[in-house]
């Protein structure tokens, strides 16, 4: 089944008065379960196709379906309540809310869904991704990795559908890479988690299930 | 909501000198609503205090519309003697004339009083600032203002001569010089009632009788049934003798009205300007905020709450602040040449309006920055 698809996708800008074309007809099918990674050179609309899908930008035309839904039409409040219960998001610079702890971080998407028993479940989110001892660290206290891994607990606090991560190695050394790169494996095969991955590296590329290549804003291959 | 206030308090904790900066620009703000406006009470209050201990009685009866004169005192004094409520009352006398000292003389005002009444109604003769006041039946004796001295250079147990309105003179000993506080103070002489009655040939009348009641709130009542029965005269109550007054301390107020709402406006600007500056800087964290699936009325609470919290801990600081200024400026007055002095009154209504008003500035402020913060583009926000 197609947890996404897209249908001719395109997203225009306007740098000045140039229109720049950053996806310019995008044609994806993604199954429930699967672990994409997408790769492609700077400026190919990567990034671009990843805010599509997680409803974090419009496209200027063409649509967007998550689980058979048309998602394309939906009202800003409408996207910010499906981003909470069906999409986490993973970033480059782990963008964790510097003011609360780990813990916190993890809990504040859960108290926005009203879940019940969100501190239990943050801390075994924490437990999952090996920071169980590391609950009342502020952001500013943690390594990147460690930083990137509650980023990813984050993500997962709303058990969402899909896992969304722009390029979630891009600013971690080997070792740390590799760590988090395992952790998605992990949480694909156990949870039969879907995850769609954008990133530069051949390397990390290959650890996904599948990968897209983007080039001038069209899939390559 | 909890999620929204949960945020509002972490991110208020996070930026404690942002917090700090803020509540101190809301407590001056509403201290300052405080003390200003508890001077401007405090002026009316003594206003009116000073014109009801020297000039006016609960009720203040004058004569109708064509006479200058009540006529018939006794009678009406007898009559005033039968209402049960009516426990004082005061005859006076007002009339024009000149005063000379030496090779000088001044236009006046005569203020004539029977003592013993008078002192049931008001405290004018209390009111000496040197020397002594008038005796019961002191024919001889004259209060000066202290003004009025100043200017004739006249001092106590000098002799004055007093030239009433209808050409009659009589040559008086200053015995106090006074100071009301009041207009009286410009140009008055007070003088014993019979003496000046005698002077200016008025037998039998006088120009307003002054009447304190047992309750002031009586008042009302009392002002028809005693029109009623002394007959064709004119009756006011305390309220519209000082209503002039209030009228005038009207205007001071629409001044310290303006006054407050400056001191407001750029309280507001200071916390509209640090929300703003601060919400321009936290502009990933918004954006972050929205990626996890934060509305745009959520994100706008987050900051109007924070606003909330900072005015609430703003406000309460000033409402201290302010009380103390009002009971300290009470405990230490400035001093005033005409007044005596000046302080402010402490009242809870002011507290109150201090407080609702300071709040809804702060929300207001904090209202554009919220907005700004609601709308943000995530894009921008998490990746410019």
């Amino acid at each position: 089944m197609d947890i996404i698809k897209t249908g001719n996708l395109k997203k225009s800008y306007m740098l000045g008065k140039v229109e720049v074309k950053a996806l310019n007809g995008v044609d994806v099918s993604i199954q429930k379960g699967e672990f994409v990674a997408i790769m492609g050179p700077s400026g190919c609309g990567k990034s671009t196709f990843l805010n599509m899908v997680g409803m974090l930008d419009i496209p200027t035309s063409g649509e967007i379906y998550v689980e058979g839904n048309d998602v394309t039409g939906m009202s800003s409040n409408k996207r910010a309540e499906y981003r909470l219960r069906h999409i986490g998001f993973i970033f480059q610079f782990f963008n964790l809310f510097n003011e609360l702890t780990a813990i916190e971080n993890i809990m504040f998407p859960m108290m926005l869904n009203r879940m019940p028993n969100y501190r239990k479940n943050a801390q075994e989110l924490l437990n999952l991704v090996g920071l169980g001892d590391r609950i009342h660290h502020l952001p500013s206290e943690l390594s990147g990795g460690q930083q990137q891994r509650v980023t990813i607990a984050r993500s997962l606090a709303n058990s969402p559908k899909i896992l969304l991560a722009d390029e979630p190695t891009g600013n971690l050394d080997t070792k740390s890479s590799k760590e988090i790169i395992e952790l998605f494996r992990k949480l694909n095969l156990e949870r039969g988690q879907t995850i769609v991955m954008v990133t530069h590296s051949q390397e990390i590329g290959e650890k996904a299930d599948r990968i897209i290549h983007f080039r001038d804003g069209i899939i390559e291959k | 909501m909890s999620a929204v206030l949960f945020y509002a308090r972490k991110d208020s904790e996070k930026n404690k000198r942002m917090f700090v900066f803020i509540i101190i620009a809301i407590a001056l703000s509403t201290a300052n609503i405080i003390i200003i406006n508890g001077f401007m009470d405090g002026i009316t209050d003594d206003f009116v205090e000073k014109t009801m201990e020297t000039s006016s009685g609960h009720l203040n009866i004058y004569p109708d519309e064509q006479n200058r004169y009540i006529e018939g005192l006794g009678v009406k004094e007898q009559k005033l003697d039968t209402f049960d409520n009516v426990i004082a009352y005061s005859p006076r006398i007002n009339a024009g004339g000149a005063l000379s000292y030496k090779d000088k003389s001044k236009s006046i005002r005569i203020l004539a009083v029977d003592p013993i009444k008078e002192n049931r109604v008001t405290n004018i003769l209390g009111k000496i600032d040197s020397g002594e006041t008038l005796d019961v039946n002191d024919r001889n004796g004259v209060l000066i203002s202290y003004r009025l001295a100043d200017e004739l250079k006249a001092r106590v147990g000098d002799e004055t001569v007093l030239v009433f309105e209808k050409g009659n003179t009589k040559v008086f000993r200053i015995k106090g010089i006074f100071r009301s506080g009041m207009a009286l103070d410009t140009n008055t002489v007070i003088l014993d009632f019979e003496s000046a009655a005698e002077q200016l040939n008025l037998s039998n009348k006088a120009s307003v009788i002054l009447v304190r009641l047992s309750d002031i709130a009586l008042t009302g009542q009392y002002k028809d049934t005693i029109s009623r029965e002394l007959g064709a005269i004119k009756v006011k109550e305390w309220k519209q003798e000082v209503e002039s007054i209030l009228s005038s301390t009207a205007t001071f107020k629409e001044i310290s009205s303006a006054i407050n709402a400056i001191g407001l406006f750029a309280s507001a600007v200071s916390v509209g300007v640090i929300l703003y500056i601060n919400i321009l800087h936290r502009r990933r964290q918004i954006g972050i905020m929205k990626a996890v699936g934060m509305k745009d009325f959520q994100i706008l609470s987050v900051y109007i709450i924070e606003a909330m919290i900072m005015g609430t801990i703003g406000i309460i600081a000033g409402d201290m602040l302010g009380y103390l200024g009002t009971k300290y400026l009470e405990a230490h007055p400035f001093s005033d040449p005409i007044l005596g002095s000046l302080s402010p009154r402490f009242y809870t209504y002011i507290l109150y309006d201090a407080s609702l008003v300071t709040m809804a500035t702060v929300i207001l402020a904090s209202t554009y920055p919220a907005l700004m913060a609601g709308r943000m583009n995530i894009i921008k926000a998490i990746w410019e």
